[in-house]
């Protein structure tokens, strides 16, 4: 259901995302162009404006010089008319589109004065009804006409009356739906770009999640190998979850070829010792001889034991890997166990005509589960009783510096099998020779780091030999006191991964 | 001495309730945590052995419930369980001691005469330990067979004295490991045999009658 990415466009978030952003964008783009139109009809308004008071103020002159007899209507009138005349043609070419009129009241004796587009009665209601300011242009809409008029007003002097003066200008009127269509075709234009861009470069950065999505979906339960390719550049949220998710997917597929490895040991380990179980068992039921049945009885649970502790140390293992290992850890003198340890083992050794010193004169202290580090230095001993050799000198060597307490276990035996020491604390990895169940090791390294410490080992030149050093940090009980009984969940400092890599230092050549 | 045992895989009761009463003891059995309640509170039980994972309630609960009925007697923890909090759980709930599946018969008899032993005190110290012509002065830690005194290291005074106290009877490695030198753990190797071949070595060697006896995929007994 994964596999085939989705290829409706409304099913993808780049639409949704740059939807909400070209909204965004559209609407603050229209606010700027309402403002940027609403500067250009003021400035154009208030050129006309400028013009009418100034006209008026002219033909006020004009009025107030003209003496007001017979002829006054006529020459106040072509005064009136050359100008109206020069606004009519003034914009474009002989385009007399402009309309402009003016008119003088017929207060104080004079007749009133028209001069302007025929059928004068409507604008004479409009002005009466108006009540123009004087000096300061008003819009005034006229029956019949159907853009509204500035008209300024102007008394001409005491008993003179009061000259109006209009103007619609059409040319300006025009240049301004003009430049508004302009803008709102470049606002639509804007908008769709910008929304295609806004679609397409989220499209291209979402098909890297798509890659991802992808990738995950090609994982099966066999093939863990799928991967997500490009994640260098952009170095961006999503190049880091490329390389986070390859990183999963890296750790996923260590664990699961452990997880083979381990039930491919497991599978080794276990059976050959349940077939001999079975097998005694079932001789002990066939034989006569109460003898030799007691005998296979006892070997068969021998070999029980030897399972149960198989699957104890596994899980332990497990648990400590998994950072699930509960500890119980105490403030402990680890020369106190090593001395308790080594008593114990101190006749095995003398058996083997190995000899055993413990150099751990002074007690060094650290925070540790006493029951996890004495099967520790148990499975170490073991592993120098096993593999040291006859007569080999061991030693356990308890150090502290700086603030870090290391155990050094070192023998001059043969040291590790060069193919076996890159991977001695992989579970179930053992050498040709050994008798035991591979976990040893495992568990030590697994204990170490479930207390925040390490472990590595590494074979000496010379003296010959091999060292395992496990280390944790010390501590002061100044510093941090604890109480006993506090259970600490034992997390691993470092994920495990399947190849030790750090702890393995080779001295031999 | 009574024993109530629940415990809900058949085949571990089965041979749980034989070898019990092969070793002296009553012994009631169930499977089901409120068959035993019933059971328990009767009182009739010097002690009693119950498994945590029980069909139809959960062993920990079952050991509150009886706690908080007054059912005194002590509770031997059987569990596969194996986290150390869930042993401090179990007994912190009430249990007196865990044992974690799997487990030799050996310890589970070990464990309740400890645990019997614990329940009813006014027992005298005991100073002197005598099996056969063995004999350890514990107080001036000195062991002396058939009036030869033994050479015995610390170590060894410490393990002949566990054999001598549970004379008699089976005790396993882990049982020695646990109460001689005082670490919990199961090992496979051999460890204990090398300690108990020493002792056996110096207790044993001049004499026509042995005391220590390994009982092979068992443990060890001394007995006269």
């Amino acid at each position: 259901m994964f596999s085939r990415i989705s290829s409706s466009f409304y099913r993808t978030a780049a639409w949704r995302l740059a939807l909400r952003s070209t909204i965004a964008f559209a609407a603050i783009s229209a606010l700027v162009f309402f403002v940027m139109y609403s500067l250009v009809a003021r400035t154009i308004r208030e050129r006309t404006d400028s013009w009418l008071i100034g006209e008026s103020e002219t033909l006020k002159e004009v009025a107030l010089t003209t003496p007001g007899d017979a002829v006054y209507g006529r020459i106040v009138g072509e005064v009136a008319e050359m100008a109206t005349q020069e606004v009519a043609f003034n914009s474009h070419d002989n385009d007399a589109s402009n309309t402009v009129f003016f008119y003088q009241d017929g207060e104080g004796g004079i007749p009133p004065l028209w001069v302007g587009p025929s059928g004068k009665a409507p604008f004479i209601a409009s002005l009466r009804q108006l009540k123009v300011p004087e000096r300061s242009a008003v819009f005034m809409t006229v029956p019949g006409w159907r853009l509204p008029f500035r008209v300024v007003a102007d008394a001409v002097g005491p008993g003179r009356g009061r000259i109006y003066l209009g103007l619609q200008d059409t040319a300006a009127r025009i240049m301004l739906t003009r430049l508004l269509w302009g803008f709102f075709l470049a606002w639509i234009f804007m908008v769709a770009f910008g929304y295609v861009i806004a679609v397409l470069s989220m499209r291209r950065t979402l098909k890297r999640v798509d890659a991802i999505t992808g990738a995950a979906a090609s994982i099966g339960t066999a093939d863990l190998s799928s991967r997500v390719t490009s994640t260098e550049k952009p170095n961006d949220e999503i190049a880091r979850l490329a390389r986070t998710f390859n990183r999963m997917l890296d750790r996923i597929s260590a664990s699961v070829n452990q997880l083979q490895t381990l039930t491919d040991s497991v599978a080794h380990d276990m059976k050959s010792p349940l077939t001999s179980v079975r097998g005694r068992l079932e001789a002990a039921l066939s034989t006569d001889d109460v003898n030799l049945s007691r005998e296979l009885v006892a070997g068969a649970v021998e070999s029980l034991d030897h399972l149960s502790e198989i699957v104890t140390t596994s899980l332990d293992v497990a648990e400590a890997e998994a950072g699930a290992l509960r500890l119980r850890r105490e403030p402990s003198d680890l020369a106190d166990l090593i001395h308790r340890v080594a008593e114990l083992y101190a006749p095995a050794f003398h058996e083997r005509r190995q000899s055993l010193t413990t150099i751990a004169a002074k007690p060094v202290y650290a925070l540790v589960d006493q029951r996890f580090i004495v099967r520790v230095l148990s499975n170490l001993l073991e592993n120098e009783l096993r593999y040291a050799g006859d007569g080999a000198r061991i030693m356990v060597i308890l150090g502290e510096m700086e603030e870090k307490a290391q155990i050094r276990v070192r023998d001059d035996g043969p040291g590790f099998p060069a193919e076996l020491l890159a991977h001695v604390f992989q579970r179930f990895a053992k050498g040709d020779k050994s008798e035991g169940h591979g976990l040893g090791l495992a568990f030590v390294r697994a204990v170490a780091l479930a207390h925040g410490g390490r472990a590595w080992v590494r074979n000496l030149d010379t003296p010959r030999g091999a060292e395992i050093v496990i280390e944790f940090p010390t501590f002061n009980a100044k510093e941090t006191p604890i109480s006993p009984q506090n259970d600490t969940l034992g997390r691993l400092s470092e994920p495990l991964a399947p190849e030790p890599r750090n702890d393995v230092i080779v001295t031999s050549s | 001495m009574r024993l109530l045992v629940v415990e809900d895989d058949h085949t571990i009761r089965d041979f749980l309730t034989r070898a019990l009463g092969e070793a002296g003891f009553l012994v009631d059995a169930c499977a089901k945590g409120a068959q035993a309640e019933h059971l328990a509170l009767e009182g009739i039980h010097d002690a009693m052995v119950i498994d945590l994972t029980l069909p139809d309630m959960d062993g920990l609960d079952l050991i509150h419930r009886l706690r908080a009925q007054g059912v005194a007697a002590p509770v031997l923890i059987l569990s596969a369980r194996r986290s150390v909090d869930e042993r401090v759980l179990g007994l912190d709930r009430g249990g007196d001691d865990y044992l974690t599946k799997p487990f030799a018969v050996a310890e589970v008899l070990a464990r309740l005469r400890a645990l019997l032993r614990r329940s009813t005190p006014n027992q005298p110290e005991t100073t002197r330990l005598r099996v056969g012509d063995l004999e350890l002065d514990l107080i001036r830690r000195e062991a002396h067979r058939g009036g030869t005194e033994l050479q015995l290291t610390q170590q060894e005074f410490a393990l002949l004295e566990y054999l001598c106290r549970n004379a008699g009877r089976v005790v396993t490695r882990s049982m020695v490991l646990d109460h001689v030198w005082k670490m919990r753990f199961d090992t496979s190797t051999n460890i204990v045999d090398v300690h108990i071949h020493r002792l056996r070595n110096k207790v044993d060697r001049d004499s026509e009658r042995p005391l220590i006896r390994t009982m092979r995929g068992v443990g060890y007994v001394l007995k006269d």
